[in-house]
């Protein structure tokens, strides 16, 4: 008989499923074969061990602290409504302004003279900002070239701080954690 | 209406209390199963809360038809084998020690003898188990343990019959051969089926 037949007839017979024909066969192969015999005893021993094995069960407070640990069902529900209707309302509101803004000035906003001055308002402030912002690079770029000193002391200083930040987090910052935690 | 039906239905209006009756009656089983899957006390405890949480929020899900014993039994196991992963993904050495479970260390044990016997027995348990694959060890616990069929199984781990069968056969085979190679194996007798 093929070894793998006999291990499913062993496999039936673990299972209290193996009929009278296939005990014979079984019985008949184990004791003309030394290594099946040898696999029989090996099946039995961990199935008897298995079974005989009870079940563990966890520590005497497990169902009060995992009560504990529920999550409240009635407050989620409420929570989960709120964030939906707060989303809608901020999706929904902005488009309905929207709507009302483009219904009631839209006629206004087509007249030429309207358009021309927006447009001239838009021009100027433009200007402005670029007159501002190259004041302030041509000034910085002065700065620069007058003051190389403090440029670099600053430099410095931000290398000290990013050091220190460094050395905080990975040599001081674990030993206290591990400190806070044996206390 | 029995009364497990009873604590589902208020369980499912939100009331916590009949939700800790279903907890005080299914949490050996589902410790248990998580213990042999993790064989660790610690983390099997963690996993059996987190099983009874994630019933408890998706108790509106459970089909009444089935057994709640194996849709529990479902959770546990699925939320096992994705710690399992994470643990390994997480690299950690399998060679450290690990805590005996508590229960091997109490007083319910009948006297110091027992206790070790106990002890032993349950080592030994965890430690054949612990030469299995994840899937193998899942189905040779849910057959040994909870004696559910092949069909149950099946159901709860999402495949055929066949797979399960076939599972517990390989799996079966190399505990044998742990066994043989541990010196398990008694004195060659004569052929007892």
């Amino acid at each position: 008989m093929e070894h793998d037949n006999v291990y499913a007839l062993m496999m039936d017979a673990l299972d209290g499923e193996l009929a009278d024909y296939g005990r014979n066969e079984l019985e008949s192969h184990l004791r003309a074969c030394p290594a099946c015999m040898q696999e029989w005893g090996a099946l039995q021993v961990v199935h008897n061990l298995f079974v005989q094995t009870p079940a563990l069960s966890p520590a005497a407070d497990f169902a009060q602290r995992t009560l504990a640990r529920l999550p409240n069902q009635k407050q989620h529900v409420w929570t989960i409504a709120a964030i939906y209707i707060s989303l809608l309302l901020t999706g929904t509101l902005p488009m309905l302004l929207g709507v009302w803004v483009v219904s009631t000035l839209g006629p206004a906003l087509r007249q030429p003279a309207l358009v021309r001055g927006v447009t001239q308002s838009l021009e100027k402030v433009l200007q402005v900002a670029g007159t501002v912002l190259s004041a302030i690079f041509s000034g910085v770029g002065e700065f620069v070239v007058q003051q190389p000193a403090v440029i670099g002391w600053l430099l410095v200083m931000v290398g000290v701080v990013s050091l220190w930040g460094g050395v905080f987090q990975h040599v001081l910052a674990p030993q206290l954690q591990r400190q806070s935690q044996t206390m | 209406m029995d009364q497990e039906q009873v604590w589902l239905e208020e369980a499912r209006q939100g009331d916590k209390a009949a939700f800790g009756f279903l907890i005080e009656a299914y949490q050996t089983p589902v410790y248990n199963l998580a213990y042999r899957m993790l064989n660790n006390s610690g983390e099997a405890e963690e996993a059996a809360q987190e099983a009874f949480i994630r019933a408890y929020t998706r108790l509106q899900t459970y089909n009444p038809d089935h057994k709640f014993s194996t849709w529990m039994l479902s959770i546990t196991s699925n939320y096992c084998i994705d710690l399992i992963r994470k643990r390994r993904a997480l690299l950690l050495s399998i060679d450290e020690p690990l805590p005996a479970h508590p229960a091997l260390m109490s007083e319910k044990a009948k006297g110091p003898e027992g206790q070790m016997v106990l002890s032993q027995q349950q080592e030994m348990v965890q430690s054949l188990l612990q030469e299995l694959p994840d899937e193998y060890r899942e189905t040779v616990v849910l057959r040994y343990w909870y004696e559910l069929s092949y069909e149950e199984i099946a159901e709860m781990m999402d495949t055929t019959v066949s797979a399960i069968k076939s599972r517990l056969f390989r799996a079966r085979k190399r505990l044998a051969e742990t066994g043989i190679a541990r010196g398990m194996v008694p004195e060659l007798q004569e052929a007892a089926v």
